[in-house]
């Protein structure tokens, strides 16, 4: 147990303190009454803000963490959320298609990206490649998908659907309870603390101190024995089913999936959201994940033709202002002024 | 007792264009001797560690470690026989702390030299006056402790031979002889070490053996004393240092 909270309160990102976990709690506790506060409409938009967020964790672990950047993460949210609709369809009526969908889902972005990382990274791809690839891929896919419209292109009795996309995709149940609505919410609250929690765990194990080496300096690293090429490959595909979660929770909350779920725009938006909340720390991407979200949903919710524009626009004022994003370099002034403070108040007798 | 062959190399070349870095070279070490590798820049000093490391392959020839040949194996395989390596510049990870840059070399370590190890590691942590514990970042010491936290970096691993590729460079006077002193200590344990160094006087006070490399040859080898009377040596290196 001592281990576990170790693990979760190392240094490997910010927020450290008892008046931070306080908070903590707090924000937890605000986002589980919520629903009983508001109506049924705003409880799903917060679900998609929610469910968003294990793709930009897995962003933030790839690229901030390991030192890698994915241009087409998305691809693997597309893969999920197609499998899952292709195998909960055929057995829609099973109580169990759903679960066989999730699983599904979740092994095939994780198939797809060991064969995809096996080849990057095992062939030695420069880094600055590995983006570029990595969004060939997903535009690739997008290609693919779009030009599935027709009853040709059926997997037993679930049709891809083109551009037009996969609808009518069963919600998640297990046994016999559907999560749908609040439960969804709650559903989508929990995957978001247990990945925040595993991946802090993660990044504070020795493997975490591990990826951050080579993040630094991979030669360095593998001359202290490691395989990087083994660990970075572990990383990738971790991210790509953290991705392929989101995609999940995705096709679960509206029912359908369309190729440009796998598209240009959406493939830079984990990008966004990683570079503006700051790459190296978690809990920032967390927040910036929602809260770009929001920001993004709100507006195009609202008939705005500039929501792109806008995020786009934070990513410029990051880049100039805040390199290391806007979340971590909030943190480190916060942190810095409450050394400050607590400094004198050590010489008191 | 007969000293076994902890590295040796067999015609080995090695060419960056038109450039010989590595010309039919045949080196060998013997276990626990600290030899010390001299030449003028660009002889091929660094880029026989890199080949012995595996981060350059070379375009021929063979290379055997503690009796293994290595050639094709890649260079955390290499390290793992039991090698550690440390680079011309420094190459400590900077925006980890201290703490933290001696922790990551610890899951490769090799256990089976584990008693030795540790015992080597603690000498040189306490005589480079570094803290295990200290959570400052690596980019925060001094240009001294970085190049002995990169030594002690590599002594985590406990390895049975290190590679030390110029260790006392940007280094004053008297950090230069602490560095020997501890070198000269551990090799005293039994460990085998190879330096590659420009300073003569760090040279004169560790070296057992000395091999002088020039245009990717081995040109000359010896005790310190029959090097630094070497006429042709003399001439292509030692005269101008």
């Amino acid at each position: 147990m001592r281990t576990i909270v170790g693990l979760i309160s190392g240094g490997a990102d910010i927020g450290r303190t008892r008046v931070f976990w306080i908070g903590f709690g707090v924000v937890v506790l605000l986002f589980l009454l919520y629903p009983t506060q508001t109506s049924a409409f705003r409880v799903s938009n917060v679900s998609y803000y929610l469910l968003n967020i294990p793709l930009g964790l897995g962003m933030a672990l790839l690229w901030g963490y390991c030192g890698v950047l994915s241009f087409g993460h998305v691809a693997y949210f597309g893969i999920a959320g197609y499998i899952y609709g292709v195998i909960a369809g055929n057995m829609s009526g099973n109580p169990f298609g759903p679960l066989a969908g999730v699983a599904g889902g979740l092994l095939a972005s994780a198939f797809v990206a060991g064969i995809f990382g096996y080849f990057v990274f095992y062939a030695r791809v420069q880094k600055w490649i590995i983006p570029i690839l990595t969004l060939v891929l997903t535009l690739l896919l997008e290609t693919f998908l779009g030009q599935t419209a027709g009853y040709q292109w059926r997997i037993g009795s679930v049709l891809l659907g083109g551009y037009n996309g996969m609808t009518g995709i069963p919600w998640f149940q297990l046994g016999g309870f559907v999560f749908e609505g609040y439960s969804f919410y709650y559903l989508c609250l929990l995957v978001v603390l247990a990945c925040y929690f595993g991946l802090r765990m993660l990044v504070n194990s020795n493997f975490g101190q591990v990826i951050v080496a080579i993040r630094e300096d991979e030669l360095r690293t593998e001359l202290f024995g490691y395989d990087i090429r083994a660990r970075q490959w572990v990383v990738f595909v971790l991210s790509a089913m953290l991705a392929g979660l989101s995609g999940l929770l995705y096709v679960q909350w509206g029912n359908y999936i369309t190729p440009s779920q796998v598209g240009l725009l959406q493939a830079a938006l984990p990008v966004i959201w990683a570079a503006v909340g700051g790459t190296t720390s978690l809990l920032a991407v967390v927040i910036s994940a929602f809260a770009l979200n929001w920001v993004t949903y709100t507006l195009s919710a609202q008939g705005n033709q500039y929501a792109m524009v806008i995020i786009g626009s934070l990513l410029v004022v990051t880049m100039l202002f805040f390199p290391r994003g806007i979340v971590v370099m909030i943190a480190e002034r916060l942190g810095r002024l409450t050394a400050r403070r607590a400094a004198p108040s050590q010489l008191q007798p | 007792m007969e000293l076994t062959a902890v590295i040796e190399t067999r015609s080995l070349n090695k060419r960056f264009g038109g450039v010989v870095a590595a010309d039919n070279v045949n080196f060998k070490v013997l276990s626990g001797e600290l030899r010390c590798m001299i030449g003028p820049n660009g002889a091929g000093k660094s880029t026989l560690f890199a080949m012995l490391s595996g981060i350059e392959r070379a375009d021929s020839g063979q290379i055997f470690i503690f009796g293994q040949d290595v050639t094709r194996k890649q260079s955390f395989q290499r390290v793992k026989l039991g090698v550690g390596l440390t680079f011309q510049t420094n190459r400590a990870f900077h925006e980890l702390s201290v703490r933290e840059n001696l922790a990551i070399p610890q899951a490769s370590a090799k256990l089976e030299n584990k008693q030795a190890g540790q015992a080597r590691l603690e000498f040189a942590l306490d005589a480079f006056g570094l803290d295990p514990n200290d959570e400052t970042k690596a980019a925060e010491i001094p240009h001294n402790q970085l190049q002995w936290l990169e030594i002690a970096m590599v002594l985590v691993g406990y390895p049975n031979l290190v590679l030390l590729d110029e260790p006392t460079a940007g280094m004053a006077s008297e950090e230069t002889q602490q560095t020997a002193k501890v070198l000269k200590h551990l090799n005293s344990t039994g460990l085998t070490i190879v330096v590659v160094e420009h300073d003569m006087a760090f040279v004169k006070d560790v070296a057992q053996t000395v091999t002088v490399l020039h245009q990717g040859q081995i040109f000359a080898e010896g005790s310190v004393a029959e090097i630094t009377a070497h006429a042709d040596v003399r001439k292509i290196y030692l005269g101008r240092v």
